[in-house]
C-alpha cells in the first residue's frame, strides 16, 4: 500500500510539473461544452434535455485525447524498462499511475461539471446524479483506456488508432451513465444504474491493470 | 535472431564467468542491443535460449529480472523529476529503503551533487548518463548489462563508468556491455563480435 502512495505522489508531482498535460483535457473539456449552446440556441429545455450526453460524450473524448500519452513519455525516456525490472507486480504499478492519472485528468473535469450543468439549464438534482455517474464511470474509462494506451507503446503514429480500438469498450458505460440522469428526471429510482456503473468500474479494476501489464510487456519486446 | 525479418545475427554462443566482463562489439543496426535485451530478458531469442546460473532466463523471466541491472540507449530517468527525486524513485520501484546522506553519496560520486534538485529536463547527455549510471550503485545486481554505457560521457563521466564497473568485478558480478570505446578497466574484458 505504501508503494501504491509513494508512486501515486511521484506521478503527481510528474503531471503537476507538466501542468499542459492535464490542463490540455480540460480546457477541451470546457471549450467544447460551451460551443453546443452557441450552436444550437439557447432554449433552456432543448439544453437541458441534451446536457447530460453531451457532457458525458465530451468528457469521454477528453479522456480519449489524453489517455494515449499515459505510457508514451515513459517509452521516450526508456523508463519503461523500470517498471518491467522492478520486483513488484508490474499490474500494481500500472494500477498506481493510471489512479494518478484518473486524479489530475478526470477529477478536475469532474469538479467543472456543476458549473457547466447549471449554464445548459440543467436541474439540481441530475447535476448531482451526473456527477455520481461521472465518479463512478471515468474510473472505467482511464482503466479501460490504459490498455489500449499498452497495446499502441511503440507503435509510431497512431494517433487515430486508439479510438477505434477503445470507443466500443465506451459504450455501455456512455448508455447507463447518461441513462441514470434521464431516470433522474424522470424520478425513477437509480440504484440499478449505479449499480451497474459500480461493476464496470469494479470489473475493469480487477482486470484492466492486469491486461494493461501484459500489453506493456509486449509492447517492449516488440 | 532476426527483426523486420532482415537476419541480424545467429549462432552466438558465450558462457560468462563470474568476475568477467564482455564487450560486445560490431557495425552501427548488427543487433548488438537486440542482444543485450534479449540477454535482459524482453525479448525472447527465435531459436536458442540463454542461461543464467545453469537455469533458462524465460522460465522464469521476472524473477530473472529482478537480480539484473539493465541501463539501455535511452536512460531511463524521469524527466520532470529532479536528480534526488529520480534516484528515490528508482529506490522505491525497486524495494529499496535510501536515506537522504545514502542518496546524497550517490549524486557526489557520480559528479551530479551541483545539480542534485534539478529537473532531470535541464541535465545535459552526459549528465543524463551519469544519473542513469547512478541507479548501478543504488541496488547491488550479480549481473549488469550496459547499452552503449559511455555514449555521452566526458572523461571524467567515462573514469566514473570505469570505477563502477572494476568495482563490480571485484566483487564477483558480471558486467556485458555493447560499446564502440574502450574503458579503462583493470581486467582485459572479453570481446564478442558480431557480423563477423
Amino acid at each position: 500500500m505504501t508503494l501504491f502512495f509513494s508512486l501515486v505522489s511521484y506521478e503527481l508531482r510528474i503531471t503537476m510539473r507538466q501542468a499542459f498535460s492535464w490542463v490540455t483535457p480540460l480546457v477541451f473539456f470546457i471549450i467544447v461544452i460551451c460551443l453546443f449552446p452557441l450552436s444550437i440556441g439557447t432554449h433552456s429545455a432543448l439544453l437541458s434535455e441534451i446536457a447530460p450526453g453531451m457532457i458525458w460524450v465530451t468528457a469521454l473524448l477528453a479522456v480519449l485525447i489524453s489517455i494515449g500519452s499515459l505510457f508514451r513519455t515513459e517509452d521516450e525516456e526508456g523508463s519503461l524498462s523500470l517498471l518491467l525490472l522492478s520486483p513488484y507486480p508490474l499490474s500494481v504499478l500500472v494500477f498506481a499511475k493510471i489512479a494518478s492519472y484518473w486524479l489530475t485528468h478526470c477529477l478536475p473535469l469532474i469538479c467543472v461539471t456543476p458549473l457547466l450543468g447549471f449554464m445548459l439549464h440543467l436541474p439540481a438534482l441530475q447535476v448531482l446524479v451526473l456527477c455520481l455517474t461521472l465518479l463512478l464511470g471515468t474510473p472505467a474509462l482511464c482503466l479501460l483506456g490504459a490498455i489500449g494506451a499498452a497495446l499502441l507503446v511503440g507503435i509510431r503514429g497512431n494517433g487515430l488508432l486508439l479510438p477505434i480500438l477503445i470507443m466500443p469498450l465506451y459504450i455501455p458505460i456512455l448508455i447507463f451513465g447518461t441513462s441514470a440522469v434521464l431516470a433522474a428526471s424522470q424520478e425513477q429510482p437509480l440504484s440499478a444504474y449505479f449499480a451497474i456503473m459500480g461493476a464496470f468500474t469494479f470489473m475493469s479494476v480487477a482486470m484492466a491493470p492486469i491486461l494493461t501489464a501484459v500489453a506493456l510487456r509486449m509492447g517492449v519486446s516488440q | 535472431m532476426s527483426r523486420n525479418n532482415t537476419l541480424l545475427f545467429q549462432g552466438v554462443s558465450y558462457a560468462l564467468a563470474s568476475g568477467q566482463v564482455l564487450s560486445v562489439r560490431g557495425a552501427n543496426g548488427i543487433g548488438k542491443s537486440t542482444l543485450l535485451r534479449i540477454l535482459a530478458g524482453f525479448i525472447e531469442p527465435q531459436q536458442g535460449s540463454v542461461s543464467y546460473d545453469n537455469q533458462v532466463i524465460f522460465q522464469d523471466v521476472a524473477a530473472y529480472q529482478h537480480g539484473i541491472h539493465y541501463l539501455g540507449h535511452d536512460n531511463g530517468v524521469r524527466q520532470y523529476l529532479t536528480v534526488y527525486e529520480n534516484l528515490t524513485f528508482y529506490a522505491v520501484l525497486n524495494d529499496r529503503v535510501l536515506s537522504t546522506s545514502q542518496c546524497n553519496e550517490v549524486i557526489q560520486r557520480v559528479g551530479l551533487w551541483a545539480f542534485r534538485d534539478t529537473q532531470a529536463l535541464c541535465l545535459s547527455a552526459g549528465q543524463l548518463r551519469r544519473l542513469s549510471l547512478a541507479k548501478l550503485l543504488l541496488r547491488p545486481a550479480p549481473f549488469w548489462i550496459l547499452d552503449e554505457p559511455t555514449t555521452a560521457l566526458d572523461d571524467q563521466g567515462q573514469q566514473i563508468l570505469a570505477d563502477l564497473i572494476n568495482q563490480q568485478l571485484q566483487q564477483n558480478g558480471m558486467v556485458v556491455m555493447a560499446t564502440h570505446q574502450d574503458i579503462a578497466l583493470t581486467s582485459k574484458p572479453n570481446v564478442l563480435r558480431l557480423g563477423s
